[in-house]
């Protein structure tokens, strides 16, 4: 018997690229229904662990790590609400929540936006995170507009809190699916559904950020397109759609199915998107052909042309299955309502690049052509260690020469088509400016409203042209 | 003699950005109160009306009260203070008390259990209360009432508006005073102290918010059938227009300041478009013309968000589907020009310039809107001392000696 162990000279290493890097976290009652979903449909392999002030829903959950937080405070019957009764709790509870960042890369917080214990603990967890080095990924859902206007503006509240501190903050809004014919037959359903949508949100982000993929995307693409807003500007960022399906099923069917999935029901959703991540998980026996074959077809159905940026896996237990989950964003914000019909304001950061998957026939029809010295490759940038990690992260070994990624440069409503000439661009972070200064205001504390730092002058948030 | 017949003085001190002042007036017999002088100065190191350099705005406290003892020639031992700060927050809550005995009689205790049971109600951690503001009583049937004493009901709730601001910075505002070995005999806050001024029992009953633009902050009180129903602070006020001046512009802080109050206006009018304003130089200014435009359109964002902001504020607040008053606006950040057409465009109800109640006494500041809360707080003080008993016997002994003492600044 040959019996592997990993104490070579690399060992170290080898652990580092591979053992539990991401650690999914449920916060409050949404985040306990998360990563019981999880659970229950075999995606447990990550390091899971729920917490609540609730004890009903710590108690009737099947994750193994279960912590019950705030008991002596509000006996298990949770916060109602109440973020500062539920920020008080996470400050008595700080030792017990000491190491929940530490041993991982990866935090995926998970939970609803409008409850106040997992706003509360999510905000801890973001300055654990940033204590240890873990880059901290936010899953959140809007309530449904009808549960009133307090839990919206509760939602909005945290969602310009989150995006402060985490790298990457997700929001995705009940009201997608609230013409699903499931929702509509049982409010059980609803939540059923969001719940599950945000399981697989979660095991998207896991997969995409696990450097163990065959078509490899980053962090740096989670953050390229879900951490530019660091406010409540834009508050919907994030739709979902998720199918699953047998090896030997036909391709159109699935994507199909896919594009028939609640979130994207609504065709407004189309207008918003201008980017999407694919990840495609499956057995070994997925092939690379079947991949290929699958983005293209969902190229061809997509209603829009976004760019699409592709990861692909191989999960030993999918037993004989294929899994797609597409994330869609919105990095730029766009006049179009929203499901909320909230006002967006348009600012966001600085806009980076994001990485688009193209095929072998691609590749080759544009290397094709003899290089002359008008398409010399861009003189290389002197790499900075995130550009480094960005650099192997796109010529992993898996990957080969039969699938590259490259990059393309920003625009807010691209539209990528074949006969353009495109170059391969170093896959880098824009270089920010400083902030500007708040004048008078720069020894007091800022006021911030709704993401926005009101010290600011109003006329340059709302960039408006002044004659000097 | 220190226990003979004294004047009954009440001071009313101001800490806000802009500046310091202090009120000085007098409790006559019959009730009424008269004007004795305001003493004043600029405000060194306060922003958003929270001190910054504790030495300078000390010493900035120190030079408004000697100004207004040598104006009134009044020894100043205790003061009556605002409390503001965008720290400060507020809710609306309710106690219950059921009534045990025979017959089943609201009585005095009632009531004063029912206050207890209000100053006990929990606060977040590091807050210290402010204000609990009666709203009405409540009895079995749902009937409101003002004053339930003597009537029969098997419970009773009493309505409140509770502010509470940080700990913290309430007692840096308190011991800048008190340090001076002056005593804080009370403090109110502003938007509450500023009502007292501008609004009369029946607009209170009728419905009325008031709005007091200040340099630092901008805060507001909503009054409806005669109770606060809702306060607000933000940290935006007059200082941030200037600051955007500033920046827009690309002048310094004294020029735009007069730039504002001259030539400043929150309307734009589109025949002014390519009209420009004269910038004299001085020794380290060089003479320049800048568009009025410009000028406006930064003016008219500011002054727009903030209204837009409390407006958002107020529309979130439960009294707000039943709110049939009107908007009063005052403050020293009220003399902008265009600012009641702005906030008419902006406010879905009639909006109107606060005029302060006339004083007896000096007549030099009744019409100044920057001073409307300082004078609010005169009037807040005077309902205070007059629900006070008086001091007697050795206490108003006491009382004269401190005061003896205070004026030799032994203590």
């Amino acid at each position: 018997m040959i019996e592997f162990k990993s104490d070579g000279p690399f060992a170290e290493k080898a652990d580092h690229l591979f053992p539990d890097r991401v650690r999914v976290i449920g916060l409050g009652q949404t985040g306990v229904a998360v990563c019981d979903q999880l659970i229950l449909h075999g995606h447990g392999l990550h390091d899971l662990s729920v917490f609540d002030s609730d004890q009903q829903a710590i108690e009737s959950s099947v994750v193994p790590n279960r912590f019950l937080i705030g008991a002596e405070v509000v006996h298990g019957l949770g916060c109602s609400g109440d973020v500062e009764l539920a920020r008080e709790i996470v400050v008595r509870e700080e030792e017990r929540l000491a190491n929940v960042a530490s041993g991982c890369d990866f935090l995926i917080l998970v939970l609803g936006l409008a409850g106040s214990t997992g706003v509360a603990l999510a905000e801890h967890f973001i300055q654990l995170g940033r204590k240890t080095g873990a880059k901290v990924i936010v899953a959140g859902v809007q309530p449904f507009a009808f549960e009133g206007a307090g839990r919206r503006e509760k939602a909005i509240e945290a969602i310009a809190s989150l995006r402060q501190e985490a790298d990457s903050v997700l929001v995705l809004s009940q009201d997608r699916i609230v013409e699903d014919a499931a929702a509509v037959k049982n409010v059980r359903h609803g939540f059923h559904l969001m719940h599950q949508l945000l399981a697989q949100t979660t095991q998207a982000l896991a997969q995409i950020v696990c450097k163990r993929g065959l078509i490899q995307l980053s962090f740096a693409d989670v953050r390229s397109l879900y951490g530019r807003y660091t406010g409540s500007e834009v508050l919907e960022n994030c739709w979902v759609a998720h199918v699953e399906g047998d090896i030997h099923d036909d391709t159109e069917d699935l994507i199909q199915k896919l594009l028939a999935c609640p979130m994207l029901a609504d065709e407004a959703v189309w207008k918003l998107v201008d980017h999407a991540i694919v990840a495609v998980s499956g057995t070994y026996t997925l092939g690379l052909s079947e991949v290929q074959e699958m983005v293209g077809a969902l190229k061809d159905r997509l209603p829009v042309n976004v760019p699409i940026a592709t990861s692909a896996s191989l999960d030993e237990e999918s037993n004989e299955k294929v899994r797609m989950t597409v994330l869609l964003a919105m990095t730029t914000p766009v006049a179009v309502p929203s499901s909320d019909k909230s006002p967006e304001k348009k600012r966001s950061k600085p806009l980076q690049p994001i990485a688009e998957t193209v095929t072998l026939p691609e590749i080759e029809a544009r290397l094709s052509p003899p290089m002359t010295d008008k398409t010399k490759p861009p003189r290389k940038a002197k790499p900075s260690p995130d550009v480094a990690e960005n650099q192997v992260n796109h010529a992993p070994a898996e990957t080969g020469p039969l699938l590259v990624t490259e990059t393309e440069s920003e625009t807010p409503r691209p539209s990528i088509k074949k006969g353009k000439s495109e170059r391969f661009i170093a896959k880098q972070e824009e270089m920010q400016f400083e902030g500007p200064t708040r004048g008078r205001f720069e020894k007091t504390h800022e006021t911030m409203y709704r993401g926005e730092n009101l010290d600011q002058p109003t006329f340059r948030r709302r960039r408006l042209a002044i004659r000097i | 003699m220190f226990w003979g017949k004294s004047r009954n003085i009440v001071v009313a001190l101001e800490v806000g950005s802009t500046k310091v002042a202090a009120a000085v007036g007098e409790i006559r017999p019959d009730g009424t109160l008269a004007l004795l002088g305001i003493g004043e100065g600029p405000s060194g190191q306060v922003r958003k009306c929270e001190i910054v350099d504790f030495e300078v705005a000390q010493g900035c406290v120190r030079d408004a009260l000697a100004e207004a003892e040598q104006k009134t020639d009044v020894v100043i031992a205790e003061v009556y203070l605002t409390i503001t700060g965008a720290h400060i927050r507020s809710s609306n809550t309710r106690v219950t008390t059921l009534i045990n005995n025979d017959g089943d009689e609201i009585t005095g205790d009632h009531i004063q259990e029912l206050h207890d049971m209000a100053t006990a109600q929990p606060l977040p951690t590091d807050h210290a209360i402010v204000h609990h503001l009666l709203q009405h009583y409540v009895l079995d049937d749902g009937s409101t009432t003002d004053n339930p004493v003597g009537l029969a009901s098997k419970q009773l709730t009493a309505h409140f508006h509770q502010v509470y601001g940080l700990a913290t910075r309430l007692q840096t505002t308190i011991r800048c005073v008190k340090e001076l070995s002056i005593d804080v005999k009370n403090y109110a806050l502003s938007s509450y102290a500023t009502a007292q001024a501008v609004l009369s029992r029946n607009q209170k009953q009728l419905g009325a918010i008031v709005i007091n633009l200040g340099g630092g902050v901008s805060d507001y009180i909503a009054y409806q059938k005669g109770a606060v129903v809702h306060t607000g602070i933000l940290g935006v006020g007059g200082d941030h227009l200037t600051n955007d001046i500033v920046s827009g512009l690309k002048i310094p802080y004294a020029k735009a300041e007069q730039l504002k109050k001259s030539e400043g206006s929150v309307i734009l009018h589109p025949d002014q478009k390519e009209e420009r304003i004269m910038l004299p130089g001085a020794y380290n200014f060089e003479e320049r013309q800048i568009y009025r435009e410009s000028l406006n359109t930064i003016m008219q964002a500011r002054q727009a968000e903030i209204f837009e902001i409390i407006l958002e504020d107020l529309q979130n607040a439960s009294f707000w589907p039943d709110f049939a008053g009107t908007v009063y606006i005052t403050g020293g950040a009220s003399q902008v020009k265009g600012l009641i057409e702005l906030a008419s465009q902006i406010f879905p109800c009639p909006v109107e310039l606060a005029h302060q109640f006339p004083f007896d006494g000096d007549q030099n500041y009744g019409r100044r809107p920057d001073l409307s809360t300082l004078l609010g707080l005169l009037h807040y003080a005077r309902q205070a001392e007059l629900e006070v008993p008086a001091t007697r016997g050795f206490a108003r002994v006491g009382q004269s000696l401190r005061r003896a003492l205070a004026s030799m600044r032994l203590i």
